[in-house]
């Protein structure tokens, strides 16, 4: 492909390095910017943090990643800002905020605290609103000063109360000393930067072009061979866009975690959608990683793939010349065996609109409650009439080799009232269809015991229904 | 030579006048009555800037010309000897500049060191080492304790095979027996015998900044970056390596990311870096990868502990005994008895423990080594007995502790946790989120001692330079050095400039134990009185006073005692001195009869438990802690919000897990070692607690490691406290409160 041109900091930079080297090692060993740490390769420590800007409408929004996992090729015609391009003699208020607050110790993970917080002030959603903490969700201290990085964090807080929205808030935000000057000028010099044709998709070849959604676990599992691959990125060829069209909620095959969670629609027809994806991974692994990606991994513990099953999803999968509509379901044939041909893309998936009839919930227990790989996870969606069940899709994770729907516990659940006995029985019936094994993320008897629990949760969250006695440990 | 002064020593309410004898040419300790300006104060770091900038260079960062990428080649075997090493494909590949294999015949734990390659770039280095054959011969294994133990398990040093305990494997160690009293008698006397099992786990440091070295040569004289928390023991391990004067070794550690215990010495990598230079004539950096942190950097033991606790009604604690074993990995050190020993007047105790091989990485000084493991059993058996003859945890505590400063901690803990709220009968809530309050005791010993040194040097400018050769591990000794002197001379911070982390600047000692405050703050505040005393010769003589009269350096000014209006500001005075610059360096006095010289703490814990999946939610920490005089309020409470998270971490998450079929980690990463991220942490009220303690100059006692000896014990007492279910095993995971739950309703199971 040619040239990969991009901003860093304030610099234009061409570069035919590889496509699939992550960000990181070019930011430290190509332009020795060493602000930014490496501390686990893996994107759970956000040591490595950096923001990356696109285009959008005349503004750049803002979003953090881990450059560990973000590879080089997809910040063509991106504004990358690491720690070296936020000041240059005088301290930014989150700056300032960290030395004042005591949030640095040994300070090899502050430069990473720095920039998702400078994120979080860049930030014109309200995806912070619930908790500002979300912005440093990804970052790891382990001295550790998470108590002074908070204290620090509200303050800066405070002082954003005063930031205008829309387009003034980039002038205030250089005004206050937040981001230099020269971001003023970045919307236009992105705009400068030619735009690349995708390649042509091959996979025939004997070393076929490696497509990442986003890359957020391939880059965890082998990042050499991504490096060293062809590698093609699936914003080229499929949309990002989540939209609802004829009673379904159509969600792009390049949509990222993070667009799920900050959707309007979503938010609409999931009003749980945060807390959810609070659960399921910190925002800059939500920026990376697709949801397309996630289906296709197939691991039996995805979270976005549990809750989809329950949401009655189904998927486009586009070959060159043909296109076809699959029940997720019927993805999962066996453990990591997928019912999808080689040159198959998941171009879009969707799934029914959810109605004020519908109860939807998702539940998970991991050992550490956010951002751990789940040791069961389920999801439910009904559809009621008056206290009795008309639809039911109850799915579960880590219970089974494949992402499972439980297709007799929810067959059964049509037409049953909506009460605690029901809620104990499904939970029981569903024991019948898992073959949980014991890992180390627990035991086969903890984990139906979690399975159990998890369904009784579902009813008394989703449906407000009392739990019965019997349920109680 | 000495000279003896009477000294003010304690805490509020507590005061004591206490003869010192202290060297004639010290400064005498701080008097409580002294207003300070600078110490004892909220300051800021003044490495801040450079931090939050990230323009602090770390070991990792440093980027010499024509600097290669080295990396280890590690064990994949658990246990094998090694039939041959072949490296001639890897020598011969382009860009390769150096490789070593190590002359070992065996190894015993996955991610030992074999050899090393150096390369021009990392991806060569990467190829280098597959091209790497090494023919293993494997042999048997054992990574659980348990097995270990065993006759006939297979051995971790053959050669030891002869030296087995009766019954027991050679793996298991001699036992080491400490007793104090006589443990029947004291059985004999308590009305009330309590037993327990209890289990915790293997932790890694998981230092953020890994144990990185990069290394250079220019002739005979080896110079290095570390990631160290003992700069002057990587100079003198490297020296005697390579058989050559530590003035040849000079070592940089001017920022290094985090050590909690695991970063002393050169050890096999610092040693590969050096060697790997040598061969290719080029500085060579190398840095493990965060597997190779989890299996070969270091690790806290784990325990397996068997309490009997004998007590009276009345309260009174009769008899401990402990026995326990735990494997650190080919290592020892997994020994728990400490806070038994040390906490609580009981005149009885025994105390039994072993260590015990297996194919793992060594295990290394992990903050507070053995503390939290031990407080683990020993303040949970402290409420059993407090349950059993119904009497509060809190006032079976005071009544069996002799420490006036940690029974004081006590009660201001129990105050602000609101101590009464705990339930009087545990498990007891209607659920299914219940709620619970639980408190555990620290003790910690190491007060510092001689030897430290600090070079000072005041310039004409008015700027005053401080030295030392030793490294912040992040707790802030270049900011209380800067904050000290800066007192002493009744100066602005701003007018310092402390320069750490080089073996051309003075001793200090490593950062273990936490030492480094008590040992090198006195240094630097002497070095600073001795400047000022000759300070004070050229203002006599400016301002025409008499030899000897007494003087004061306060606000940037000098002047005499009797007459302050005879002045002059520092700014006029430094510009006097002869040949522009004083440079004073002096060392840290022994200790002297301080006030106390064991460390207390307490910490309270608040949680919620979901008692229908098990989790358990800490809603707040209440940590009271002291460190004798606090330098700085803000890093002193850093400290002890670091010691409690870590112990949070330690309580609910962390595990470093073998598979014992195949010896392998199954987690050695964080994305399942698993440890505290700010969304699990609670509010921390870090309680810092004054006390003149008298031992040294600057009253400084230690911080860094009690901070997390007891948290892990407090939430599992306010775990009890909340559901009436005992956990007796760590991680306290949801699988375990959920069969803990279970075993509470039906204990025939």
């Amino acid at each position: 492909m040619a040239e990969i041109q991009f901003l860093l900091n304030d610099r234009l930079i061409k570069t035919s390095s590889q496509e699939g080297l992550v960000l990181l090692d070019f930011v430290r060993e190509h332009q020795r910017l060493t602000g930014t740490k490496i501390g686990c390769r893996e994107g759970d420590c956000g040591a490595c943090s950096v923001l990356i800007g696109t285009l959008e409408g005349e503004g750049v929004k803002y979003l953090p990643v881990t450059s560990c996992l973000f590879p080089l090729g997809r910040v063509h015609g991106m504004h990358v800002v690491t720690v070296e391009g936020l000041s240059k003699e005088t301290l930014t208020p989150v700056q300032r905020a960290m030395v004042e607050h005591s949030g640095t110790q040994c300070g090899f993970c502050t430069p990473g605290f720095v920039v998702s917080m400078t994120g979080f002030a860049l930030e014109s959603s309200s995806v912070y609103q619930d908790d500002p903490r979300d912005a440093i969700s990804g970052n790891i201290c382990r001295c550790t000063g998470y108590k002074s990085i908070e204290r620090a964090l509200s303050e800066v807080s405070e002082q954003l109360q005063q930031k205008p929205q829309g387009s003034e808030q980039m002038a205030w935000l250089i005004e206050k000393g937040f981001v230099p000057p020269y971001f003023a000028g970045i919307p236009a010099r992105l705009r400068a930067i030619p735009a690349r044709r995708p390649a042509e998709l091959t996979s025939s070849t004997s070393a076929p072009t490696v497509l990442l959604g986003g890359g957020s676990d391939l880059n965890v599992q082998r990042p050499e061979a991504i490096r060293d691959a062809d590698v093609a990125f699936a914003q080229d060829y499929a949309s990002t866009a989540i939209e609802e069209q004829d009673g379904f909620v159509y969600i792009g095959g390049a949509a990222t975690m993070e667009d799920l969670n900050r959707s309007p629609l979503i938010a609409q027809t999931l009003p749980s959608i945060r807390a959810w994806m609070r659960l399921v991974a910190s925002t800059p692994i939500r920026t990376i990683a697709s949801i397309a990606g996630n289906l296709v991994n197939a691991s039996p513990i995805g979270d976005v793939t549990i809750l989809m099953l329950a949401l009655g999803a189904e998927i486009e999968l586009s070959a060159q010349h043909a296109q076809r509509w699959l029940p997720l379901e019927e993805l999962y044939l066996g453990y990591k065996t997928l019912s999808k041909q080689q040159g198959e893309i998941l171009s879009r998936l969707r799934f029914p609109s959810t109605t004020p009839q519908s109860r939807v919930n998702f539940e998970k227990v991991s050992k550490r409650t956010f951002l751990d790989i789940a040791s069961v996870n389920a999801a439910m969606r009904l559809e009621v009439q008056g206290d009795i069940i008309q639809k039911a899709r109850l799915s579960a994770g880590g219970v089974a080799p494949i992402p499972k729907l439980l297709r007799e516990t929810s067959r059964w659940l049509v037409g049953q009232p909506l009460t605690g006995e029901t809620a104990l029985e499904a939970a029981q019936r569903a024991q019948s269809e898992v073959q949980p094994i014991s890992d180390i993320r627990g035991s086969a008897d903890y984990k139906r015991l979690l399975l159990r629990q998890l369904v009784m949760a579902h009813f008394a969250e989703a449906t407000a229904i009392p739990v019965v006695k019997e349920a109680l440990l | 030579m000495s000279q003896e002064i009477k000294s003010k020593l304690g805490f509020p309410g507590q005061w004591q006048e206490t003869t010192l004898r202290i060297p004639d040419d010290e400064p005498p300790p701080w008097d409580p009555s002294y207003k300070f300006q600078t110490v004892n104060k909220a300051v800021p770091r003044v490495d801040a800037f450079a931090k939050v900038t990230g323009r602090a260079t770390y070991t990792t960062d440093i980027r010499k010309p024509g600097l290669l990428y080295g990396r280890l080649l590690v064990s994949s075997h658990p246990s094998a000897t090694i039939k041959s090493i072949d490296v001639s494909k890897a020598k011969a590949l382009t860009g390769v500049k150096a490789v070593i294999a190590l002359p070992i015949k065996e190894v015993r734990f996955v991610g030992q060191e074999i050899a090393a390659v150096a390369a021009t770039s990392s991806q060569i280095a990467d190829d280098a080492l597959r091209l790497i054959k090494v023919e293993y011969d494997p042999r048997p294994f054992v990574v659980d304790v348990e097995t270990a133990r065993k006759e006939g398990a297979p051995l971790v040093f053959p050669k030891r095979a002869a030296q087995a305990p009766e019954g027991k494997s050679a793996n298991v160690t001699p036992q080491r027996i400490t007793k104090r009293g006589d443990i029947e008698a004291g059985f004999k006397r308590a009305e009330h015998i309590l037993e327990g099992q209890f289990r915790t786990q293997v932790q890694t440091h998981s230092c953020l900044e890994p144990h990185a070295f990069t290394a250079e040569w220019e002739g005979d004289q080896l110079t290095v970056w570390a990631s160290t928390q003992s700069t002057f023991s990587v100079r003198d391990e490297l020296a005697q390596v390579f058989e050559i004067s530590p003035s040849k070794v000079r070592v940089f550690s001017e920022y290094m990311g985090g050590g909690f215990g695991s970063k002393f010495g050169a050890r096999a990598s610092g040693k590969l870096a050096a060697m790997l230079a040598k061969e290719a004539k080029a500085p060579v950096c190398l840095i493990p990868s965060r597997k190779e942190e989890h299996l070969t950097h270091g690790n806290r033991p784990n325990s397996v502990q068997h309490f009997k606790m004998g007590v009276r009604n009345d309260g009174t604690i009769t008899a401990m005994q402990l026995t326990s074993y735990g494997t650190g990995g080919i290592a020892g050190g997994a020994a728990a008895t400490r806070p038994m020993l040390g906490l609580y007047r009981c005149p009885n105790k025994l105390a039994i423990d072993e260590d015990v091989f297996t194919h793992a990485g060594p295990a290394r000084a992990f903050r507070a080594p053995g503390h939290p493991q031990g407080a683990f059993s020993l303040e949970q058996m402290v409420d059993m007995c407090a349950e059993k003859i119904g009497m509060d945890p809190l006032q079976i505590r005071l009544q069996n502790d002799p420490h006036t400063v940690r029974r004081a901690q006590m009660e201001l803990g129990a105050k602000r946790i609101g101590w009464d709220r705990r339930n009087k009968t545990p498990g007891t809530q209607k659920g299914p989120i219940m709620r619970g309050l639980g408190m555990a005791s620290s003790l910690w010993y190491n007060t510092g001692s001689a030897g430290a040194e600090i070079l000072v040097k005041i310039h004409k400018d008015g700027r005053v330079e401080a030295f030392s050769g030793g490294q912040d591990i992040g707790t802030g000794i270049r900011t209380l050095i800067a904050q000290v002197v800066a007192e002493e001379l009744g100066i602005p911070l701003q007018l310092l400039h402390v320069h750490i982390g080089d073996t051309q600047h003075p001793y200090a000692p490593g950062s273990g134990g936490s030492k480094t405050t008590p040992c090198v703050t006195p240094a630097a505040r002497k070095a600073a009185f001795l400047a000022k005393q000759k300070l004070f010769d050229l203002a006599r003589t400016l301002l025409k006073l008499e030899p000897k009269t007494p003087m004061i350096a306060q606000q940037s000014r000098i002047f005499s005692k009797a007459d302050p209006k005879m002045s002059v500001d520092w700014a006029q005075l430094t510009r006097y001195l002869p040949n522009g610059i004083l440079s004073v360096q002096a060392t840290r006095a022994h200790n002297y009869a301080a006030y106390n010289n064991i460390i207390a703490g307490v910490q309270f814990a608040e949680v919620e438990v979901d008692t229908q999946t098990g989790l358990i939610r800490v809603l707040k920490i209440v940590a009271v802690h002291d460190c004798g005089l606090v330098l700085n309020k803000l890093t002193a409470r850093s400290q002890v919000n670091g010691g409690v998270i870590q112990g949070i971490s330690y309580a609910l998450f962390e595990d470093r897990i073998l598979d014992p079929r195949t010896g392998q980690m199954v987690n050695p990463n964080f994305e399942h070692y698993k440890i505290a991220g700010s969304r699990e942490i609670p509010e921390i009220d870090a309680v810092l607690f004054d006390v003149y303690a008298g031992s040294n100059n600057t009253h400084a006692l230690g911080l860094g490691e009690p901070t997390t000896v007891p948290t892990a014990a407090a939430i599992a007492n306010a775990v009890y406290n909340a559901t009436g279910a005992r956990l007796f095993e760590l991680p306290m995971t949801p699988d375990r409160v959920l069969k803990a739950l279970a075993q509470r309703r039906s204990p025939q199971k």
